[in-house]
């Protein structure tokens, strides 16, 4: 029986593969084993110390690209913001950091570990904290659900995975397996996250908000303002190419929410400290 | 909220307001008198109705045009993009120097910085600014503090099951 697998898996191999599949000679077939056993045996979990220095890499690679906005009351006020809304989630322990990047783009951006980041040109947008707390706890579910790690066991190659998940790697910043992991990390955020991961932040975000206290459609606002913006305009450019379309996170949304959240309907959305905060002392 | 908002007014502040933008209905949608499921229906506006919108209390908009005024569901509403791109001005893009389109003159000078998609894929690390952002996190009671002052209380609320 087993023989006649055998045979029919390398006829099997044979037709895929008529001419490489035989031709041994020019490969160590010993090595090429080895290789094969180390992946398959690699450890790739990676802990949560090791997630925070990878997510460090990361964050340092966001702030490379975007310099953090010179406005130390309106870092705070998003940090106090965010804060709090991670204290409403099953991960309140890691070291939440937000800060808001001096950038006209509207996007938002997470790494692992609790790195949080909003753009100027987002926040602009915005016109109460809970639409601020919309975003923030759509951010947050991703480091919550390690999204981006995800992406990057898919995309980085598995030996650097297993080199971090085995304590290989030294965080000083300058272990060049670092570098290449973290290089492959950012490169997730040009590529965008798998679709269905941006639902569930959605669907995660509204409900993180309202455990907050906040009014829970401060998100689907702000996603329904972005939908008014120009989609030619450059600063939504790389927004919209790396999350579903907005029509479509709305009406999920709108499915997905209906009846829910009937207790919380009357939560504030404080628009009038949102305004305060960022000192715009609107009318 | 009535009452919040009420008060708002009171003091001079102005509660989530968009001036000046417009929307449509994107499906049937009933107007309804006050922003409840259960409030009066005033009558329903057929899909592409045009309306000025005017504030949002949680998932209902309040909206007018010359021969009605009311509330609608919040998401039966598509917002028309209009020349400042947004639901009226909230000053905020003059307060942060955002320009209304293209990129400001800051990022094209210093050229290699940006989020855009070449810019992130080529982007140096900066570990430094990562530090100096450090100084702006807030521990568990400093975030608690403030949302007491802001009045928030937390809720027992479960994830959505969604349908994958």
């Amino acid at each position: 029986m087993k023989t006649n697998q055998i045979i029919i898996l390398l006829g099997v191999l044979g037709t895929t593969f008529p001419a490489a599949a035989f031709d041994f000679g020019k490969i160590d077939l010993n090595k090429a084993i080895e290789t094969v056993k180390k992946v398959q045996k690699a450890n790739t979990d990676i802990n949560e110390p090791q997630e925070i220095t990878l997510g460090q890499g990361i964050a340092g690679s966001l702030l490379g690209a975007a310099p953090l906005l010179d406005n130390p009351p309106v870092q705070e006020y998003v940090n106090r913001v965010g804060r709090w809304l991670t204290l409403q989630t099953e991960r309140p322990d890691l070291p939440w950091q937000f800060g808001v990047l001096d950038d006209n783009d509207v996007n938002a951006f997470s790494a692992p570990g609790g790195y949080v980041f909003i753009t100027k040109g987002l926040l602009a947008q915005m016109n109460s904290e809970a639409e601020l707390a919309g975003v923030l706890a759509h951010e947050i579910s991703h480091v919550l659900r390690k999204h981006h790690l995800q992406a990057i066991k898919k995309s980085a190659r598995t030996e650097l995975l297993a080199d971090l998940a085995n304590d290989a790697i030294k965080n000083n910043g300058k272990d060049p397996r670092l570098t290449k992991l973290v290089s492959a990390g950012t490169e997730v955020y040009a590529r965008g996250l798998d679709k269905k991961d941006e639902f569930e932040a959605d669907r995660m975000g509204v409900v993180i908000a309202a455990r907050g206290g906040y009014d829970p459609y401060g998100l689907p606002a702000v996603l329904q303002t972005l939908e008014s913006l120009n989609p030619s305009d450059s600063s939504v450019a790389l927004m919209f190419k790396t999350h579903p379309a907005l029509a479509d996170r709305l009406s999920v949304l709108d499915q997905e929410m209906s009846g829910q959240f009937t207790m919380e309907e009357n939560q504030p959305d404080l628009a009038p400290r949102f305004f305060q905060a960022l000192g715009a002392g609107k009318k | 909220m009535r009452n919040i908002i009420a008060l708002c007014l009171l003091l001079g502040f102005a509660p989530t307001v968009w001036a000046g933008g417009y929307a449509y209905t994107i499906r049937p949608t009933e107007l309804k008198t006050k922003p409840y499921t259960d409030a009066k229906t005033l009558t329903s506006l057929p899909p592409r109705t045009r309306v000025e919108v005017l504030t949002r209390q949680a998932s209902w908009t309040q909206v007018k045009s010359a021969s009605f005024s009311g509330w609608v569901k919040m998401l039966n509403l598509k917002l028309e993009s209009n020349v400042q791109n947004k639901r009226g001005d909230n000053g905020l893009r003059a307060l942060f120097n955002v320009a209304s389109t293209g990129r400001s003159s800051s990022t094209v000078t210093t050229g290699i910085r940006g989020l855009s998609e070449e810019q992130l894929k080529n982007a140096t690390p900066n570990p430094q600014a990562l530090q100096d952002a450090k100084r702006y996190a807030v521990s568990r009671e400093a975030a608690r503090r403030y949302a007491e002052e802001g009045k928030l209380h937390a809720q027992s609320v479960d994830y959505l099951q969604g349908g994958q």
